[in-house]
């Protein structure tokens, strides 16, 4: 990839996306080959990498024994931010996202959606220098994923490379330089959303009829016509 | 109540029961039929029932007209003994579900009314535990058949059963009570309410732990029909006392205790109605621990002896141990195992003069081994699902390793040092016995912090279930079993001083032995960590 760039992850259900995030993480071993991050090796320096990615898993579970600034605070102690800037960053990021105030409570308490801030939060903490984002969007309110969009547009004008995972097939056709669809853990297009409509061979349509054309899924008017009955 | 919603409701908690409580497939494709309790209740009875038979029928005439008082008074004391029975099992079962499993919660948002949920509830925690009956029954009905006290037979069963419906529609009671009313406590008292709660739990569980203990109930069984009468006015021992009155001349005659009897069941079932309907809407439950605006605090979190990083992962390891209340049964472990253990070997009174080292040493280390044991190797799998939080973490398997033994070995000290003032005072020790006592558990808490981590990394079971064991099953066993060698090799220095010639003094030989344990288990932990942090196992 290159620095600055947006990678979008598409692909139907258990096509392998989150699995591909995971192993690039360091968090699953590949069967075959390596990972390289930022020229270090998965494999064998897995710390250094986590070190240097922000990742927001598929469903982030936290610790629900926590409060909010409790958990942060657990995340900023492990990467090691200075007391100044956690300070600073944790406000900034609780009043951006909309959860000053409810920071001292209990996760076990939050919305799905608070849960999901948060894991975002956690992952933006540290100045990651690349960014593995699972469906980062999924239960947010539409403020927030706003806020969280224009983060991600902010991260690729500093150079920071970011993969990321959406079935919102508008928000990867606005956001992502390349596209790369999945299906059956394997990749079966890969481009620009310009690229993929030429190889689907299909001029002027949109990405959801590309992708739907692509992983052969483009069928589904008897489907809906039976169930609708 | 609607016998539609009722039954299909009661069919649907008892699967979910049964196979909430199996870890492998095969199991929970196999006890999760709920026919296969009836079947069980059926064998208990069938196998029970007849080995009792052949057994006493082989007695000596003289010898079974007395046992026959025996056989009458287990008979009246069925009934009562069932409602505790089922009521303690409640509590365990209830206390050590995740809180995120509030059962009515899944259901409440369907066209059922509290009445149909609390009948489809307590009756299916009745089928559950009707095990429990059955084996009281069981133990009772040959020697009850042989000796002609069918009818009395007879009477216990159903009262028995009227029991099991009380018990559980108590235990729905305390559901209620736990799943709403604790949150809007929590919510008011913060982190005093947490630690209450916690203190209260251990409490309970420790107080009817050893109320159940085996030879506990014995003495109370014994007791309980000899004055079964004198307590007409406990309402819980009317079953009891509706079996009793058929034989004894009585104020009330069996139809009166009987009809009392229904009629308490259907007040404490009134009451569970009643308290789930108040609590049927879920309140959120937004605990609020401080209302002061965040103030980073990093100073104040290092941790002697641990790094930042470390130091984290330890304030969030007491953070979740003190508010999960699923973690109260592990706490509770030593306390339990300490009291049962004296109660039960120490000798009172003039015979405690003879009590020496080496008999004082295996009552002291078992409890500190196994408490250490099971709070170090239940560290990795209770991070459950949240353990992605680890992997992805920049840790290094040291990090983990060294976290998790610290908690445990702060709480195996403070625990060492409590047992050991208890000892003080309880025998007379001399100093030097004492120092040398508290060496040994000091060295045993380290060992086995270093042991369990090795075994939570090698056995992790993160899955959140009731009861969840937090280890798998070889893990459990395995776990506990080396923990008391590792105890053993360390005390034997001392324990086997008088037989063994000595290179070097007992305790320094000791503290070798110790130290070389301690660093080749936290080796090992360490490569069993390393491994497990390259393959998220969720």
């Amino acid at each position: 990839m290159q620095g600055g760039e947006v990678l979008g992850l598409l692909g139907p259900n258990g096509s392998g996306k989150s699995t591909l995030m995971k192993t690039i993480v360091g968090i699953i071993k590949p069967d075959t080959g390596n990972i390289r991050v930022l020229g270090t090796d998965v494999a064998t320096d897995p710390t250094t990498i986590k070190r240097m990615i922000g990742y927001v898993p598929e469903s982030p579970r936290l610790y629900e024994f926590l409060s909010g600034v409790e958990y942060l605070d657990f995340v900023a102690d492990i990467h090691g931010l200075p007391k100044g800037e956690r300070q600073e960053r944790i406000v900034e990021f609780l009043r951006a996202l909309d959860l000053e105030g409810r920071e001292n409570e209990l996760i076990h308490g939050y919305s799905q959606g608070m849960k999901q801030k948060l894991a975002i939060i956690a992952a933006l903490l540290h100045h990651p220098r690349v960014l593995i984002l699972d469906e980062p969007l999924n239960a947010l309110d539409p403020r927030s994923a706003r806020i969280v969009k224009d983060l991600l547009h902010k991260f690729r004008d500093n150079g920071i490379p970011t993969v990321f995972s959406t079935h919102v097939l508008e928000i990867a056709d606005a956001m992502c330089d390349r596209i790369i669809i999945m299906d059956g853990g394997h990749i079966i297009a890969e481009g620009t959303t310009q690229e993929l409509r030429k190889k689907a061979g299909t001029a002027g349509s949109t990405l959801e009829e590309i992708f739907l054309k692509l992983t052969g899924t483009s069928d589904t008017k008897d489907l809906v016509e039976a169930l609708g009955r | 109540m609607r016998p539609n919603i009722v039954w299909p409701l009661a069919v649907v908690l008892t699967k979910s029961q049964l196979r909430g409580r199996q870890r492998s497939k095969r199991l929970a494709k196999l006890f999760g039929n709920p026919r296969i309790i009836f079947i069980a209740d059926i064998l208990i009875l069938g196998i029970l029932g007849t080995v009792g038979y052949y057994v006493t029928s082989n007695f000596p005439h003289d010898f079974m007209t007395a046992a026959g008082r025996v056989v009458l008074e287990a008979l009246i004391g069925i009934p009562t003994i069932t409602t505790f029975m089922i009521i303690l099992f409640g509590i365990l079962s209830e206390l050590s579900q995740p809180i995120q499993s509030t059962s009515a919660d899944l259901v409440n948002w369907l066209p059922i009314a509290p009445s149909d949920y609390v009948l489809g509830s307590t009756l299916s925690l009745s089928y559950t535990y009707s095990f429990l009956l059955a084996f009281f029954l069981g133990l009772t009905l040959g020697p009850a058949i042989f000796l002609g006290y069918g009818p009395v037979l007879v009477a216990s069963a159903l009262m028995g059963v009227l029991s099991l419906f009380v018990g559980s529609s108590v235990v729905e009671l305390i559901r209620s009570v736990t799943n709403r009313i604790s949150s809007s406590f929590y919510r008011k008292s913060g982190r005093s309410g947490i630690f209450a709660r916690l203190a209260l739990t251990i409490i309970v569980l420790v107080i009817f732990q050893l109320i159940f203990s085996g030879r506990v109930i014995a003495s109370v069984l014994g007791r309980l029909t000899q004055t079964v009468a004198e307590v007409w006015y406990v309402p819980v021992m009317w079953p009891s006392l509706t079996v009793e009155s058929l034989n004894a001349p009585t104020t009330f005659t069996p139809v009166g205790y009987g009809i009392l009897s229904l009629g308490f069941m259907l007040i404490i079932f009134g009451l569970a109605v009643g308290m789930r309907k108040a609590y049927w809407v879920p309140v959120p439950v937004a605990i609020k621990l401080s209302a002061q605006p965040y103030h980073a605090s990093i100073g104040m979190l290092r941790i002697p002896g641990a790094n930042v990083a470390e130091s984290a992962i330890i304030q969030k390891d007491l953070r979740s141990l003190t508010r999960r209340r699923e973690m109260a049964r592990f706490l509770a472990i030593p306390f339990v195992l300490a009291v049962s253990l004296w109660v039960s070997l120490y000798p009172y009174g003039s015979s405690s003069q003879g009590f020496g080292l080496n008999d004082i040493i295996p009552l002291y280390l078992i409890p500190i081994a196994i408490f250490c044991e099971v709070l170090s190797m239940t560290s990795i799998g209770q991070e459950g699902s949240a353990i992605w939080n680890l992997y992805i973490a920049p840790l290094n398997a040291s990090n983990v390793v060294n976290a998790k033994m610290y908690l445990t070995n702060i709480l195996g000290s403070i625990f060492t040092c409590g047992l050991l003032l208890a000892i003080s005072l309880l025998s007379k020790r001399g100093a030097g016995e004492i120092l040398s006592l508290l060496l040994m558990g000091l060295l045993v808490v380290i060992e086995e912090s270093a042991l369990g981590v090795y075994v939570a990394g090698r056995f992790p079971d993160f899955r959140e279930t009731v009861r969840s064991r937090y280890v798998s099953l070889s893990g459990s066993l395995l776990g506990p079993l080396l923990a008391l060698v590792v105890a053993t090799v360390t005390a034997a220095p001392i324990l086997f001083s008088d037989y063994v010639p000595a290179i070097l003094p007992p305790v320094l030989f000791e503290i070798l032995i110790g130290i070389l344990l301690f660093v080749l288990l936290w080796k090992l932990a360490i490569r069993q960590v390393a491994h497990l942090l390259t393959e998220i196992q969720v």
